[in-house]
Parts: C-alpha cells; structure tokens; sequence
C-alpha cells in the first residue's frame, strides 16, 4: 500500500517534514499513514502514504478539493474513523508540552485514547449547525465536555463555561440558549469554545467557516489566531479555500486524491507554486482585488480511488502532463528553485538536483507558465526526463518499495481517461 | 419607510444601468416589500423598497450576507411568495399570479435555480424525466420534438454525449454534473429570466469556474436576463455587469460591478470587499489577530428608523440613526444610500461629474 506514498527512497529527500525544523517542536506528526474504506467495489485509497508534521504553535494548512481525503487524514490521525474506514499504514506521533514522552496515537488502549482526545487534540467539526446537540443548551454541552476531560468541581466547571464563552465574544446571557437560537456564526464560535475547553495543544479545524458568510468568516478567523497567539495551541486547518489559507496559515499543505502534492509556507505556495495542482487551485479564485486575470479553474474531476491511475493520479486533468508522469510515482522531494529545502512538490519535473530547467521548457510548452522563468537561467531542454526520474514502470518501481498493489496491472496504463467519478470518499 | 425616494431608473432620473446596454429591459421589481409575521404583533421586514430591473443578456448580481433578504427577493421575484406590497413587471407588463394558469405562464418565463444541486432535483426520478416534464408542460412540443429538445439542452449545458446521462439518477452524478442539469431543466421552459440563487456556493472550488463560465455563456447565447444572487463579491465582479448590495432587506449600493468592488461607496460594502480574502496581503490583519468587523445585525430587531448599518458603522452619527437614508446617486451608473458618503467614499464622490445634479429627492 505504499506505492505513491512519500519519501520511500532516501535519494529523494527522505520525509515530508520541514527539514531543518527543530525536530522536538513537532506536536503532531503524522508518517507514512494511509487509511482506506472497504467498499463491496473494493477498498477506496482515501489516503496514501501520507507524510505531515504540526509543530507546535503553528497554522498549518491542508487545501484540497472534496473527496481528496483532507478529512479522512486528519480523523484517521486521531483515530476517529468508523468502519468500513481501515488504516493500513502509517504512525502518527503525538508530543505534548505537558507529557514528557511521545505517544504514538494509533498504538493506544480505548482508556488512553480518551484521554488523549480533547485534552490534547480538540476537533472543531465541519458545519456547526449538525455538531452541536439540539436538545441541549450552549452550557450543558460543554459542561459535558468539561466533566469528561477534567476533573473539576461544580462551581469551576460553571466559572470556566462563563470565561470561554468571553473567550470568543459571545455574552454570558446566550449561555442558557439552545442551538437553534444561535446565528451560525455563534454556533461556529460555540464549537470553537468548546474544543478550547480542556486546553488543548492542537486544534484541529475542519472547514470551520465554510458555511458562513465572508464578514462573520474573518471575524472568527482573527479570533481564532488571536486565542491561538495567546493560548499557543497549533492549528490543523482543513479548507478547500486556498486564498483563506494563504492569509491564515504558515504552511500549506496541498492534497490531491489521498496524496500530499505540496508543502510549503504560505508566501511559496502563492509566489511559487510548483505543483500543476496547486497553479489550478490558486488559479480557481475570482480575485476582488487587482486586475481581473483571466481564471481557468481545474477542468475534469479528481479520479475514481478505487483504481487511482498510476503514476501521477492528476495527469488525467494535468495541463503540463506527458506520457511520462504515468509511469514515474509521484514523491514529495524539495523544489529546485527554492532556497528553502522545506518547499516540497510531488512533481518530479523539479527535482534538486535536476538541470535547472524551466518545467515549461522541459514539458516543451509556451512560456505562460510563469513559475520559474524569470528565476531559473534559460537552458535546453532535456531530452530525456531529469536526472533523479527513477526510469522503470509502474510494476517494477512498486516492487522497489515492497508490496505490489493488486489493482495496478497494466490495464490502468490505458486506462489513463480516467472516468469522472466522485462522492465515494465524503468530506 | 414608505415616503422613501424610489429609484426610478427611467423616468425623471438620470441613473442609468450599465446592464440596459446589454439588451432589452426582461423583468422589473418595483418597490418590493416583504414583511414576514413572527408572532405577538412582530414583523420581519425581509425586504424593504427594492426595485432593479433586469435586462437580457445581462448579468445583475445580488450580493449580501445571509439573512440580508436576497434569496427572498428571488422567491419574490419567482412567485413562489407573494409581495407585501410593490409590483413586478414582465415585459411591460403587470404580474398578477392570482389563477394558476397566470402562474404557470409566468413560471415559463421566469426560472430558478437553487442553491442545492443534491436537494433540488428529485433522487426517484432520472436525469431524462426532470428535463422532460418542463419540456412537455411549458412548450407543449410532440414527442418526437421533446426527445430532440432534451438532447439539444443536454448539449448547452455540456453534459455530453446526451445518452450516457439521462438514464442516471441524480445520486449517480457529481455536484457539478447535477448543478447542470438544474441549469438545463430551467432552461428547458425555454425562460426569458434566469434567477440563480447561489448556483455555485455548493460547489467544489476547481469546478465553481467552470459553472460560472457555463452561466455566463448561457446568458449570452440564450439572451437570458440573470440574475445571480451570493454571498462572495468576487465572483459577482467576474461575472455580472452590475452589482447591487444588499443590507438587511435594502439596496445599499449598486454600480458597474468592476467600479463597485475597486472603489466601494457605502461603507458596508467597504466592509465586505475588506473582508474577502487577500492572498496578497500575508501579513495581514488576519495574522496579526485584529477583527475589523462587527456582528450583522438581528434582522428582526432592527428598527424601520434609521440607516439598518448604523449600528455596525463607524462613521455613523446621530443622523444615521434617525432618519433611514435612500439611494442617492454618486456618478451616472452609481448609487449609494449613505448620509455620510462624503466621509465614507470622497473618491468616489471626486469622480462624480456634474456636481450635485443626480441626487434624488
């Protein structure tokens, strides 16, 4: 299961972790972790061979579409997916300020576990119209949460319901409020109240703001960084708003049909962004400010994970694809151009140590590609793919890193035209 | 409120829409009022005075946040509620939907789109028979016609080939692949109006372009009237020719899109394009972890006297409070209801030609 999975062989750069970082700041790090769902169809690669580190007091992105599984990898590292979900792979670490060794979350007994959750690692869930108990008002609820995950007496747990509504701006008269009462916006802070109510070391942020609209969006947002300077948590931000997280985060990590396809801080992913993946989202945005450019989107949908096509799963929708990109498996390694060897991309045309081509010279196209061709001197183009492209199929590079995948014979070779076909995987 | 100016785009006023450039005037809200009882003798005033005029080929985008009314005005405008007071007019004409057959008529001109691409199609039927029962009861064609007409609005709104989708149910189809049919089963009455209450907003971002691009074409190829109603600015400036904003049941500003969100007048709609998010600012306000913007308001307690934004306006003074400002206009093709657009928008005012001559009493 680890055939498009990060990092396998060390020539390539070796993790997706920020190297250079300070190895004992990572909160969370997830490695290696992949997650499939069991479908009478067959198993559903949701993730795949995921590598991402959460240090602690930082923001860190994760953008992609729906069903490229930004979701599934987040509750997979916590341990919340139900069957027919299946983690299959991986390790995911967990290092807290208060507790002196790490822990290695999927390891855990049920009883630990419990603990670990909330006390450590908060979820605030997608749409906060459903995750909020309609039958019990704003202080009942997190009571609960409070009696769970501390041992508290009465009057404090009361105290300390009061304090964290203060926290996010919502006044003590709302505590005796059901849901329904609430605007959405004072439900999203409610979540947010609540997932702060233990203290937690990381938050985890699925589409928080989604359903709000834009001036209510960045009200929350500012709160949310503004409890997160003074409380020093780390954030997991799950969006498909990749505009929200260039302002928002400090690293962005990009996903694609259950595979990471860049990192990179916030400022590299909008100035630089390596991956054709990452252009086309960036590229989906209307922007209201500046001059109106001309707006592409992403033509084709992401591919069916029950038979993710081999090689790179975006050639199918890549405007720079070549017949190569299906037979070279895709790893996040540092971009070339890029001083910072945390600048990871799964797209191999820029690889550290290829002759510093343009990627638009070396996949013979126009010069409308911008990335690269101010910074990089102009050269002939390659012949053969770079130096560091591993030559070899499909079959053979898989039994490099272990086991064979079942679903990849040579039938998926042709079968390149993907059919669009989405929904199995939900957000 | 009542002895509020109206903005009459026509007559007596120099106000002119860009959108009336696009092609001849569809469908016009005149003073529209929608108040909803919500018990012991409270109102919701959900739309107040709105009057706009939609012309076709050209796209007006409604712009606001939840709870400001727009959705009720497409409802309004739909017939699907009716007025508390104000009129609509189709092609010169008067609506009156009392019998159903008026509301039938009407409906073939006049078509909605949901927001909801997995609610508004019926999961027990196929995509064939959503699009065939519009074509069937609006033209009236023979049967051989309608299978020919359902092939040729497969086709429009790219669904293609035609045969591999209209056996499916809607469950077998993505969010974009049903938005489309949504769009082709409005466009199978054969409408002269198109009214697309947040089309997109559901929509997965890499594919939102492409719907927004589909619609655009539409509207031109089928000289539709449209009018797109969201929450997000920025597309409108993509796609419409003219913007209006509105606050809490009002129109408080609406201008040629691009003039409008460059160089917003009113203050709430400074509020909304500062709020949108600027992936060239990194290191913005948001980092830093300063709000800039207040709560909206309690629609239901906001009292009919007075400017609705007052409350969540910094520049407001005791003016705003008391007396309710109308549409006043701020160049040939803009308007704004501000008491304070010269604090607000001087630059805006600076590039107003003609001094004073264009505000309405």
């Amino acid at each position: 299961m680890t055939f498009g999975g990060n990092g396998q062989l060390p020539s390539l750069g070796g993790r997706a972790m920020t190297p250079g970082t300070d190895q004992a700041n990572v909160a969370l790090d997830i490695c290696d972790l992949s997650v499939v769902y069991r479908t009478p169809a067959g198993d559903v690669r949701a993730v795949d061979g995921v590598n991402l580190a959460l240090h602690s007091g930082e923001v860190v992105g994760l953008a992609g579409e729906s069903g490229s599984g930004k979701s599934t990898l987040a509750y997979g590292a916590c341990r919340l997916l139900r069957a027919p979900a299946l983690i299959t792979n991986g390790s995911v670490h967990y290092q807290g300020r208060r507790s002196a060794e790490p822990v290695e979350i999927l390891q855990l007994r049920r009883e630990q576990l419990r603990r670990l959750r909330w006390r450590e690692i908060a979820i605030v869930f997608q749409s906060a119209m459903n995750a909020l108990n309609p039958v019990l008002n704003v202080r009942d609820q997190m009571l609960d949460v409070i009696y769970a995950h501390l041992k508290i007496s009465k009057r404090d747990a009361a105290e300390k319901v009061g304090s964290l509504l203060d926290l996010v701006g919502i006044p003590r008269t709302r505590l005796r409020s059901y849901p329904h009462e609430l605007s959405g916006g004072m439900r999203q802070r409610v979540m947010i109240a609540m997932a702060l109510a233990t203290d937690p070391e990381v938050v985890i942020m699925d589409e928080p703001t989604t359903a709000l609209d834009v001036v209510v969006q960045r009200d929350i947002l500012a709160q949310i960084v503004e409890l997160k300077e003074r409380l020093g948590f780390s954030i997991l931000f799950i969006t498909h708003d990749l505009s929200l997280l260039l302002e928002l985060a400090d690293r962005i990590a990009v996903m694609y049909a259950g595979q990471l396809v860049e990192i990179g801080t916030a400022e590299q992913i909008h100035h630089e962004p390596s991956h054709p993946y990452t252009k086309g989202l960036l590229n989906s945005f209307p922007s209201l400010r500046g001059p109106r450019r001309e707006l592409a989107g992403i033509p084709g949908s992401p591919p069916d994970l029950h038979r993710p096509p081999p090689g790179c799963r975006f050639l199918p929708r890549c405007p720079y694809g070549t017949q190569a990109c299906a037979r070279i498996d895709m790893r996040l390694s540092p971009v070339s151009t890029s001083a910072d060897r945390g600048h990871v991309t799964a797209c191999p045309f820029v690889l550290p140590d290829t002759p510093v081509a343009p990627r638009s010279q070396v996949l013979g196209l126009t010069s409308t590609d911008e990335r690269g061709t101010t910074k990089v001197p102009s050269q002939e183009p390659p012949e053969n793919p770079p130096s560091g492209y591993v030559p070899g199929d499909v079959a053979e590079r898989v039994l490099v890193d272990g086991s064979p995948p079942d679903s990849l014979d040579g039938s998926h070779l042709a079968a390149l035209d993907v059919e669009p076909s989405r929904g199995e995987l939900g957000t | 409120m009542s002895d509020t100016a109206q903005l009459d785009e026509g007559s007596g006023s120099t106000f002119t829409s860009v959108a009336a450039q696009r092609g001849p005037l569809a469908l016009e809200a005149v003073s529209l009022h929608k108040d909803f009882g919500l018990g012991r003798h409270q109102r919701l005033h959900a739309v107040r005075d709105v009057s706009f005029r939609l012309y076709r080929g050209a796209v007006i985008a409604l712009v606001g946040e939840s709870g400001s009314g727009k959705s009720t005005v497409a409802k309004l405008l739909a017939g699907q509620e009716h007025p508390t007071s104000g009129s609509i007019v189709l092609d010169g004409e008067p609506v009156s939907l009392s019998s159903r057959r008026a509301f039938r008529r009407y409906k073939s001109k006049v078509q909605l789109v949901f927001q909801d691409p997995f609610a508004s199609l019926n999961p027990a039927h196929t995509v064939h028979y959503h699009l065939k029962r519009p074509v069937v009861l609006q033209q009236g064609k023979a049967k051989r016609d309608v299978e020919q007409e359902i092939d040729a609005l497969m086709t429009q709104v790219r669904l293609t080939p035609a045969e591999q989708f209209l056996g499916k149910y809607p469950h077998e189809l993505s969010g974009g692949q049903r938005q489309r049919v949504s769009f082709a089963r409005a466009l199978a009455a054969r409408p002269s109006v198109l009214l697309a209450d947040e089309p997109v907003s559901m929509l997965d971002v890499s594919i939102r372009l492409e719907m927004l691009a589909l619609l655009d074409d539409l509207c031109r190829h089928f000289q539709l009237a449209l009018l797109y109603i969201t929450h997000d600015i920025a597309s409108a400036r993509y796609l419409a020719d003219e913007i209006l904003v509105m606050y809490a049941g009002q129109i408080v500003e609406r201008g040629p899109a691009e003039e409008l969100t460059q160089q917003p007048a009113h203050p709430y709609t400074q509020l909304l394009v500062a709020s949108a998010p600027d992936p060239d600012n990194l290191g913005s306000s948001l980092r830093q972890g300063t709000s800039r913007s207040g709560r909206p308001p309690e629609v239901a307690s906001t009292a009919l006297e007075g400017c609705p934004f007052s409350a969540r306006c910094e520049l407001a003074e005791d003016r705003c409070r008391q007396e309710s400002p109308s549409l006043r206009q701020v160049s040939p093709v803009r308007s704004a209801s501000c008491w304070r657009l010269e604090v607000a928008a001087p630059q805006v005012l600076a590039g107003r030609q003609g001094g004073k001559g264009g505000e309405k009493s």
